[in-house]
């Protein structure tokens, strides 16, 4: 059976899943709990797991969940404002394609051909959705948002101190949405503690954050049946068995990790021992017994004190180590010995050929070894002297129950990806103010001075030889341009930027092209200044009231489309996409959101988006973009308007939503009623995905579904070898 | 071959508290753990239709690990429970009953679940400081110098587990017995950091209570078999011991993942034996006395043992080994050859002893924290019971070791707190609400709630229909018989508390618990004199108790925070 893939029913599935998870969303949301296969139980409000519990058969919820999961993989958050931004952008086009059915598809149209005719306009969509995602939106964080950006280091210089308190708020804010809200507040705090327990020295912290996030597995420890206050953390690793010898010992103890072991044995994989009397027999047993104590004293010679093994010892290794006061732990996995390894820098002891006396040189020192009880269970606690920059210690996770104990685990491990994404620098990469302008004013000209495609391509031609010459110079003047541009507000922005492009074109371009460009420069401006007029008028409606801001905007992106449209028909699109290659030798702009860059909490990203890709959108005179960043914009309210769903009164969404408009109009700084801070990175990457998921579910035209046991899938290459 | 499946997608349901079906069986819980509760609690037969033995049991432990939940809430209830209860050992059913009360007083109430959970959490506290705080006027100090206070709680949990099937005589001599037991295992010299032995259980079943006893050093259970082949033991007051944590059967060890390939006409079982021989005259020639083995002892060489008059013991299995290698003083042996002597450990005295029909073989120590109690018992389930409730007992002793105190029991904490929470609250509600965005009104709805939670946690401790007072000084906790008449003297009806720590000689200004009082100001600091004076007080364990009181308020916000159930039906 095959069923049409439209935006229809992917929003039907977006709106099911967002009533799942918007339940769990913010400060207020509550708890879900989750039942496994197995018949365990599991708290979890970890947009991520939730949705992966439901084991959804709907093709495109599946879809949506992969592009989820894979997302948070990445970043440690996000999950549920994903599925909630996805819905409403679903939601706007959705709109958007009830209204263009009454005004295009009214005419008698066979029902299979609109489906494909559909099909078309998304894919269209989805082109523009992808540009957005590539140009507009770097753009916009690049020259409006950054303003806004605070910092989560206490001073910009080089060494980057971290500021406790913004950690404290961010890490809050974080926690606020993953667990109990009788709990976050204890957690944040047991993670900041714990994280800067961890650090050593003020620099170092992204290879601490490397290596927790890394080894988190290894470094908590789960306990049930203790209320949550009793978490704490523990100086040095903790291991999950107990010694097979211990041998208590004072001051600095120095550690050996082996991997194979120490007893040799009769024979070795692929080999074969011939035994042909017993007297050999009894010989080379005799000679296992003495090498392996032979071992063991050398061990003791050098000074050690504790044998850290990954295989299971025999019992004559694990006697003749209690003889020499040699503590031994066993069975070590993989992952903890990794752990050790990068912490100390210590590589595996390699078991001497011969008797020799050389020195040993693979050991580590440890500040003590001891045992340790938690909940009358018995694990081996190290005291690791690092070498790196992570001063070893483990998280002891304390709940009632399993599932509680996993959430906090899962929350923090998650935390900790999160800071692990803040602290690195964004890129962002997009085309100049410069060449956008060119873009988009192009087309414009060539269609109101010419008929015909053929003159525009020659002229064209023409100038692009000249510019390539300039292109060293003209990009200076950009940068300048650009300083300019950050100083000063964006209005004086498009005309000097104009100016300094015929500057570098007149003096070399011919005669008839000067003709044209100064055409072009007049046409150019009447239109910018329009345009200024313009951004005026709405921003006064919406300030009047919500409602009626509302009804223009909806009007304005009716207007675009019918522009969309327009443009699409005959003979403007080719030469606009000429255009676009001419311009493209202007060159892409390499921005970057540094490290450590966050908002204030509660949908402040959200707001400041919305209202800076709206005056965006008024701004830009390509149908296309406008359209699409207006329905991203409003898409973005999603979010804050369900945080603020149950709030009264002054702290409704409406209101706050006024008042951020009105303090961004008159230039004042947003005040925020909530104490709490989030990555800006993070938020940058949560959109990113959900465009590109979104863009992927546009691109389907047909769902197939196919009723088989699913197959193995067969190496291909092998096949062919034989 | 595997074969791969289709998952079933998983069934999700929202609110799941407002459905009828999960509050009835949240009902039936309560109603089970509620009747189960205290000295009068009622006995739960659990069996199972497919076979197996019978448990008869009013512990939580054992009545939550056969009960089988299917319903999610109702798991995460008992898990926590379980949880509380594997730490703890004791206060699984305080634990259960409270968290049920909440959950039901405050779906009542009807009030938004954020208000519920801050609200909660700050009674809490304002409990768990409380207690925790010199003033608590249901905390009594322990003495250590007398073993007064320390016998009534262990007293207190044997009476409250009526499926030991105990009479007040056996209570009585079992209780002496466990606190022997704990005597026993706290080393002579203290140092600052105390490392506690262990107390071996042993199983003597169908045997009187009464014969039931407590023996230093280890039994170690022999058949009779063995029992004649042991030598007579000669007198002596030191015995040399070697203990083997490796097989003596002969077999040979672990040779590697190549092949071992032996030529005809080797036999490989004469080397070995030969090596077991070898060894056996090493431990002669030590004078070593005694060899035990976790494992299997090849029959050639018990009997060469046999033969130079040194007893030999195998299987003794690996849960003893630690008990035996810390009352011998031994390292555990690993090698076939050349034992270094320091190995061997040394006993004060050796015998054979008959309890019941079984023989035993006693290890007598020099001075080692290691007993064992042989516990007696009519039959099975009722050994079981008293077998966990003397675990539970042992654990609440070394429990009030780490804390020195010990809670009121017999529902006198309970009531205590909740008229101190009603208190506080009515005197201070602004230190509590702070700024949580809270109205007083809600302060005191959750108040009401919390505290009749606890009131009625305290009233389930009473089964025979009979009334439940309070009284308007201390707070505490009086019980009525049925059938009294109405209109009456109350100290002539009432005799003691709950607890036992007050008589009724004092005018206390009586009221039923639960009808609606005035607050009142509990008389905090419990006067010295008081618990010097009461002979026979029912207690409780301290950090037992308020871990379980933390546990149930976490459990119960967990449980009113759900919004939705999502069931994996793979």
């Amino acid at each position: 059976m095959a069923a049409a893939g439209s935006v229809r029913a992917a929003l039907q599935v977006a709106e099911v899943l967002e009533t799942v998870v918007s339940c769990c969303l913010g400060p207020e949301g509550r708890q879900v709990l989750c039942t496994k296969p197995t018949g365990e139980v599991l708290l979890s409000r970890d947009g991520g797991r939730l949705l992966k519990a439901l084991h959804l058969e709907h093709p495109i919820a599946r879809m949506m969940v992969a592009c989820v999961s894979s997302h948070i993989r990445k970043t440690g958050d996000g999950a549920k404002t994903f599925i909630i931004f996805l819905c409403h952008l679903l939601r706007e086009l959705h709109a958007i394609t009830d209204k263009e059915k009454d005004s295009f598809f009214s005419e008698n149209i066979q029902t299979h051909g609109r489906h494909w005719k559909n099909c078309c306009q998304w894919k269209f969509i989805s082109q523009a959705l992808l540009t957005f995602q590539t140009q507009i939106l770097d753009y916009v964080m690049d020259h409006y948002l950054s303003k806004h950006f605070l910092s989560i280091f206490s001073s910009s210089t080089k060494e980057r101190p971290l500021c406790r308190s913004s950690l404290e708020m961010l890490l809050g804010a974080y926690f606020c949405g993953r667990v109990g809200r009788n709990n976050h507040n204890f957690v944040s705090q047991l993670m900041c503690d714990y994280f800067f327990k961890c650090t050593a020295c003020e620099s170092g912290f992204e290879e601490v954050l490397e290596l927790v996030d890394d080894c988190f597995v290894e470094l908590k420890v789960g306990v049930t049946g203790l209320p949550v206050s009793d978490s704490r953390i523990i100086a040095g690793l903790v291991l999950p068995r107990d010694f097979s010898v211990y041998c208590p010992a004072d001051g600095d103890i120095r550690i050996v990790i082996v991997t194979e072991t120490i007893q040799p044995l009769f024979s070795t994989f692929g080999s074969e021992f011939i035994l042909n009397s017993e007297a050999q027999f009894r010989t080379s047993q005799f000679w296992i017994t003495e090498r392996t104590k032979a071992i063991m004293k050398y061990l003791q010679k050098q000074n050690v004190k504790l044998l850290l093994s990954t295989v299971k010892q025999p019992d004559l290794v694990i006697y003749c180590a209690g003889l020499n006061g040699i503590s031994v732990v066993e069975c070590l996995s993989s992952e903890e010995l990794s752990l050790i390894q990068r912490v100390t820098g210590l590589a595996p002891f390699v078991l001497p050929q011969a008797s020799s006396q050389y020195e040993l040189s693979n050991t580590a020192m440890v500040k003590f070894c001891k045992p340790f009880i938690l909940r009358s269970k018995r694990y081996v606690h190290l005291g690791l002297i690092s070498t790196c920059s992570f001063t070893p210690h483990c998280i002891v996770l304390c709940g009632p129950v399993q599932g509680l104990v996993e959430q906090h685990e899962d929350a923090l491990h998650g935390a900790f990806k999160m800071l692990r994404q803040l602290f690195k620098d964004l890129d962002l990469n997009y085309m100049t103010q410069a060449s956008d302008q060119n873009c988009t004013s192009n087309p414009l000209i060539y269609k109101n001075s010419r008929e015909s495609n053929d003159l525009p391509e020659i002229v064209n031609g023409s100038i692009q030889r000249p510019y390539q010459d300039t292109v060293v110079k003209n990009k200076d003047e950009l940068a300048k341009t650009q300083t300019y541009l950050k100083a000063y507000s964006n209005l004086v922005v498009p005309s000097v930027e104009l100016e300094t492009n015929i500057l570098c074109s007149t003096p070399t371009v011919t005669l008839t092209s000067v003709t044209y460009q100064t055409d072009a420069t007049l046409r150019c401006f009447s239109p910018d200044k329009a345009r200024v007029m313009d951004d005026h008028e709405p921003f006064i409606d919406s300030n009047s009231a919500n409602s009626t801001a509302e009804n223009t905007r909806r009007e304005i992106s009716y207007e675009n489309l019918q522009v969309t449209k327009n443009a699409r028909k005959g003979s403007i699109l080719p030469v606009r996409y000429k255009s676009l290659e001419m311009c493209t030798y202007q060159s892409y702009c390499f921005s970057s959101v540094p490290a450590g860059c966050v908002l204030p909490v509660g949908g402040n990203f959200e707001i400041l988006l919305h209202y800076y890709l709206l005056s965006y959108a008024k701004k830009c005179r390509q149908s296309e973009e406008t359209m699409v960043s207006m329905i991203i914009a409003n898409a973005l309210l999603g979010v804050p308007k369900i945080l603020y769903k149950s709030k009264k009164g002054n702290y409704s969404f409406p209101q706050i939503y006024i008042r951020a408009l009105h303090a961004l109009q008159t230039n004042q700084p947003m005040i925020s009623n909530q104490t709490g801070l989030e990555s800006v990175a993070g938020k940058y990457q949560l959109l990113t995905s959900v465009l590109q998921c979104l863009t992927n579910i546009l691109t389907i035209d047909l769902v197939i579904n196919i009723k088989r046991q699913p197959q193995e899938i067969y190496d291909q290459d092998s096949e062919e070898e034989l | 071959m595997s074969r791969l499946e289709a998952k079933k997608p998983s069934f999700c349901r929202s609110e799941p508290l407002t459905s009828e079906r999960v509050r009835a069986t949240l009902s039936v819980l309560k109603g089970i753990v509620t009747s189960c509760y205290g000295p009068a609690g009622r006995l739960k037969q659990l069996h199972n239709g497919l076979g197996g033995s019978v448990c008869t049991t009013s512990q939580s432990a054992a009545l939550l690990a056969n009960l089988p939940v299917t319903h999610p809430i109702l798991k995460i209830l008992t898990t926590s429970v379980q949880n509380h209860v594997s730490c703890f050992s004791d206060g699984g059913l305080f634990t259960a009953i409270l968290c049920c009360n909440l959950v039901e007083n405050v779906q009542r109430i009807g009030l938004a679940p954020t208000t519920v959970i801050k609200l909660n959490k700050q009674l809490l506290s304002l409990c768990t400081s409380y207690l925790k705080s010199e003033a608590c006027g249901c905390r009594i100090p322990v003495n250590f110098s007398s073993t007064q206070i320390l016998l009534c709680l262990v007293r207190s949990i044997l009476t409250s587990k009526p499926a030991c099937m105990l009479t007040t005589k056996e209570i009585n001599h079992i209780s002496t017995l466990i606190l022997r037991a704990f005597l026993l295992i706290i080393p002579e010299n203290a140092q600052d950091h105390i490392i506690l032995g262990k107390s071996i259980i042993v199983p003597l079943k169908h045997q009187r209570v009464i014969d039931s006893t407590v023996l230093p050093g280890i039994l170690i259970e022999i058949s009779e078999v063995q029992l004649m082949k042991i030598l007579p033991i000669k007198k002596s007051d030191s015995f040399k011991v070697a203990l083997f944590c490796v097989s003596l059967s002969g077999d040979l060890s672990d040779t590697g993942e190549g092949n071992v390939v032996v030529s005809y006409g080797v036999s490989l079982e004469n080397a070995v034996l030969d090596q077991l021989l070898n060894l056996g005259r090493q431990l002669v020639s030590d004078h070593v006395d005694l060899v035990l083995c976790q494992k299997v002892i090849h029959p050639s060489l018990k009997q060469f043992l046999r033969t130079h008059h040194v007893i030999a013991v195998d299987r003794v299995g690996v849960a003893v080994m630690e008990p035996l290698s810390k009352v011998t003083g031994t390292r555990p042996i690993g090698s076939l050859d050349s034992i270094s002597p320091s190995s061997y450990g040394s006993v004060k005295g050796l015998c054979t002893a008959k309890f019941g029909l079984k023989h035993f073989f006693h290890l007598i120590p020099n001075e080692a924290t290691v007993c064992s109690l042989l516990l007696c018992n009519r039959n099975d389930t009722a050994w079981d019971e008293l077998k966990l409730t003397c675990q539970t007992a042992l654990h609440a002793l070394q429990l009030t070791i780490k804390e020195p105190c010990v809670l009121l029991g017999g529902g006198c904490t309970e009531t205590h707190l909740a008229a101190y929470i009603r208190h506080k609250t009515r005197s201070k509600p602004e230190g509590i609400l702070r700024d949580d965005g809270c109205t007083q009104t809600e302060l005191q709805l959750i108040t009401e709630a919390f505290c009749s939670a606890l009131e009625s946690l305290a009233g389930s401790l009473e089964h025979d229909g009979g009334e439940i007072l309070t009284d308007g000084k201390y707070g505490h906790f009086w019980s009525v018989q049925a059938d009294s008449p109405s209109v009456v003297n109350w100290p002539d009806l009432l005799s003691r508390c709950g607890c036992g720590l007050y008589s009724s000689q004092e005018e206390l200004s009586w009221s039923f618990l639960r009808s609606t009082r005035l607050p009142f100001v509990p008389q905090t600091c419990l006067p010295c004199e008081a618990t010097g004076s009461a002979s026979n007080l029912t207690l409780d364990c301290f950090t037992a108790k308020l871990s379980g009181l933390q546990v149930a308020v976490e459990t119960a916000n967990l449980i009113l925070d759900l919004s939705y159930v999502i069931e994996d039906k793979n």
